[in-house]
């Protein structure tokens, strides 16, 4: 018998002009491997390939605090992507 | 650990803004002065005529963000109470988006916090905003939060 495949269900945030690229605001999300922010924003940009480009001016958050793109998702994380703020 | 309580107020609100309850709730016998900002919808955008603006945030970050402001400024100034709001939904011109009040025994302490919590909120906490013009629409350019530094590795056996 196969082993049991370890799955990662993080729930996945986009705001603002993210948001209308991707088409949704909030997707709950099965990894199969423990993956970092880094790699989830390169499954998104795969699958909604204009979303690459606003790499460089994207941060992303990690349970409503700023998260290093290296940081490693764990079970139940809500990762956000967030561009530039504009609040004010 | 001790845990000071402040009361203080962070708020998004969908309905316009009452700064008198704000300044008030801030205001105590043992201060002195009492700074606020008040922060409204422009009526233009790089000389374009601006229609209307759209706020959005991401709301349980944005208000950990606000107390995280707050916190900070009771830190660095001999402040008494703050109070952080600001407005999500439909704006039309003239109207507050953000207030701010910070109360204070003495004025220097309490125009150096309201500054610092303008300037903080402007740069971290995620707020955003879409410019309605006559031709279309767009999301205002915002700036970057200070980027976080990348998680330490592990240091290889030597």
């Amino acid at each position: 018998m196969a082993p049991v495949s370890q799955t990662v269900r993080v729930k996945v945030l986009f705001f603002g002009r993210l948001k209308d690229v991707v088409g949704q605001s909030e997707e709950s999300l099965d990894l199969t491997e423990a993956s970092t922010i880094e790699q989830l924003f390169a499954l998104y940009s795969e699958r909604i390939p204009q979303l690459a480009k606003y790499r460089s001016s994207v941060f992303a958050s990690r349970n409503q605090e700023f998260a290093a793109w290296d940081a490693v998702l764990h079970p139940g994380d809500e990762v956000a992507f967030l561009p530039p703020v504009s609040g004010g | 650990m001790t845990t000071v309580l402040y009361d203080d107020i962070f708020q998004l609100v969908r309905e316009p803004i009452d700064p008198h309850s704000l300044i008030d709730h801030v205001r105590a016998p043992e201060d002195g002065a009492i700074v606020t900002f008040d922060g409204f919808v422009r009526n233009q955008s790089h000389n374009r005529p601006t229609l209307y603006l759209e706020y959005e945030a991401y709301e349980s970050m944005a208000l950990t963000k606000m107390r995280g402001i707050a916190a900070e400024l009771h830190e660095k100034y001999r402040i008494h109470r703050v109070a952080i709001v600001h407005r999500l939904g439909r704006l039309e011109i003239g109207e507050t988006s953000v207030f701010i009040a910070v109360s204070a025994p003495h004025r220097a302490d309490a125009f150096g916090a309201c500054r610092f919590a303008i300037d903080t909120l402007k740069r971290t906490v995620p707020i955003w905003k879409k410019e309605h013009f006559e031709d279309g629409a767009v999301w205002a350019d915002g700036e970057l939060p200070p980027a976080p530094v990348a998680t330490p590795r592990a240091k290889p056996a030597s």
